[in-house]
């Protein structure tokens, strides 16, 4: 009889242990990593309701092809990734990175009004985003639209902006906070790729100065990876990160707070503070280069 | 086999046991889909006070706060020459998020609690600054609660 009780209690601890092990598990969606090329990462730090702690934000990509756009600079094709280069990302790793770096591609063939380009950077964003699991944002009814709305530039812009807001609550929602940080630093690299390259045919204080506000979002883009350094693929990049950081951080950046202005009717604050940059060309120098090893890492092109 | 009294009670406990494991599977399971579809229930409600011009930076930032004590980070950079739309929510009603942006000095550039705990307010940013967003819950939602924070922008 000792050995029942003994069965039972061994029974109870089974299913105890597995209940706890299927919750751990989460909704059991299918699109969760199928471990082909990711690593497995501590559930508590990547879960969707960070407690308490920091969360880090990336500026759009979209917000830095808006200034070079401003800047005049001519349209150019040749700094964006081929869209036929997509076959050769087969890990689920440079699919994430690439996705970030299709969509900043995007946005910028969008800003220039370029709607065959557009359209082909959209598939391209459509396949890599089915390929994650996060087809539900990128859907036919958004394909549809996002055609139906050629020509009008801020409405595309949109539809791609929510577009990868949604991946990114989707991925946030299903513990993997590792693929969302992949995309967004895959979209940054590809802008400072562009405003980089900008520089070397156009000489623009607004773009140096925007190459040297980059200072702090380096640091936010090591701490977003930096969980996952066990990977070889992820510590290849936070390596690459690190020379970067490391380039970055002779530039200075002197911030004076002044009292913002509140129109409370308009619900508006307009904040004074001001901040004074100083890059050299040097450093210019050295992060192009550095900003080029890492693309190369991510997208195979060294352009 | 269950003829010893001594045993039946043991397998009664038993039951029990494997009764309350499954209770508290059940209820950590529907506690985890439940406070994932009040997020999202939240975040389209939020999104609601993103006005068309402004474009989304593409990111969803939650987290959830268990009581009106707790805060929450949000670290951003906010561009020269840029507008933003800071839109934050918590519950399915406006005025229950009180958010407050800080500089990286910790200088209080605004707070909605000034403002009636205003759900979206507009930031003309002159020159760039990083700034902290905090977030904590208030108004009707003095419990736990999941905290949503859009950032949208214009030129």
């Amino acid at each position: 009889m000792r050995l029942k009780i003994s069965t039972l209690k061994y029974a109870f601890l089974t299913v105890t242990a597995l209940s706890f092990l299927l919750a751990a598990c989460g909704s059991g969606k299918k699109q969760a990593k199928d471990s082909d090329d990711l690593p497995d990462t501590d559930t508590a730090k990547t879960s969707l309701l960070n407690v308490g702690g920091e969360i880090i934000s990336i500026p759009s990509p979209i917000q830095t092809a808006f200034l070079i756009n401003k800047v005049g600079s001519p349209f150019d094709k040749s700094m964006l990734n081929p869209t036929s280069q997509l076959t050769s990302y087969s890990t689920k790793f440079l699919k994430a990175l690439n996705l970030g770096v299709y969509g900043a591609d995007l946005g910028y063939v969008t800003m220039y009004d370029q709607t065959q380009d557009a359209l082909s950077y959209m598939n391209s964003v459509k396949k890599l985003a089915d390929d994650l699991g996060v087809s539900s944002a990128f859907n036919p009814a958004l394909m549809q639209r996002f055609q139906a709305n050629f020509g009008k530039k801020d409405s595309m812009l949109s539809l791609v902006s929510i577009a990868y807001r949604q991946s990114d609550n989707y991925l946030k929602n299903n513990k993997q906070n590792d693929l969302s940080g992949l995309i967004l630093t895959g979209g940054w690299v590809e802008t400072m790729h562009f405003v980089t390259n900008v520089l070397k045919s156009k000489d623009n204080e607004e773009i140096k100065r925007r190459i040297a506000e980059q200072k702090t979002t380096v640091q936010s883009i090591l701490k977003l990876l930096s969980p996952y350094a066990s990977d070889k693929q992820y510590a290849d990049l936070i390596a690459k990160f690190n020379d970067l950081s490391a380039a970055f951080e002779g530039i200075e950046i002197k911030y004076t707070y002044q009292k913002p202005i509140v129109d409370a009717d308009k619900k508006m604050t307009t904040i004074t503070s001001s901040s004074e940059v100083k890059i050299s060309a040097e450093q210019i120098k050295t992060i192009t280069e550095k900003i080029l090893a890492i693309r190369a890492l991510i997208s195979g092109e060294k352009s | 086999m269950m003829g010893n009294p001594m045993n039946s009670y043991k397998y009664k406990i038993a039951m029990r046991q494997l009764g309350k494991g499954l209770l508290i599977f059940l209820v950590i399971t529907f506690s985890s889909a439940l406070a994932k579809a009040q997020c999202d229930t939240i975040a389209n409600v939020c999104a609601k006070n993103m006005a068309r011009q402004f474009l989304s930076d593409g990111q969803e930032y939650r987290a959830l706060l268990l009581n009106s004590d707790e805060t929450a980070e949000f670290h951003s950079t906010f561009y020269g020459g840029t507008t933003y739309r800071v839109v934050a929510c918590s519950g399915m009603g406006d005025g229950n998020l009180v958010f407050s942006v800080f500089d990286s000095d910790r200088n209080l550039l605004f707070t909605n609690s000034d403002y009636k705990n205003a759900p979206y307010w507009d930031f003309k940013v002159n020159s760039t600054l990083d700034c902290i967003i905090e977030a904590r819950l208030g108004g009707e939602n003095q419990g736990s609660g999941c905290a949503v924070v859009l950032i949208g922008f214009k030129q």
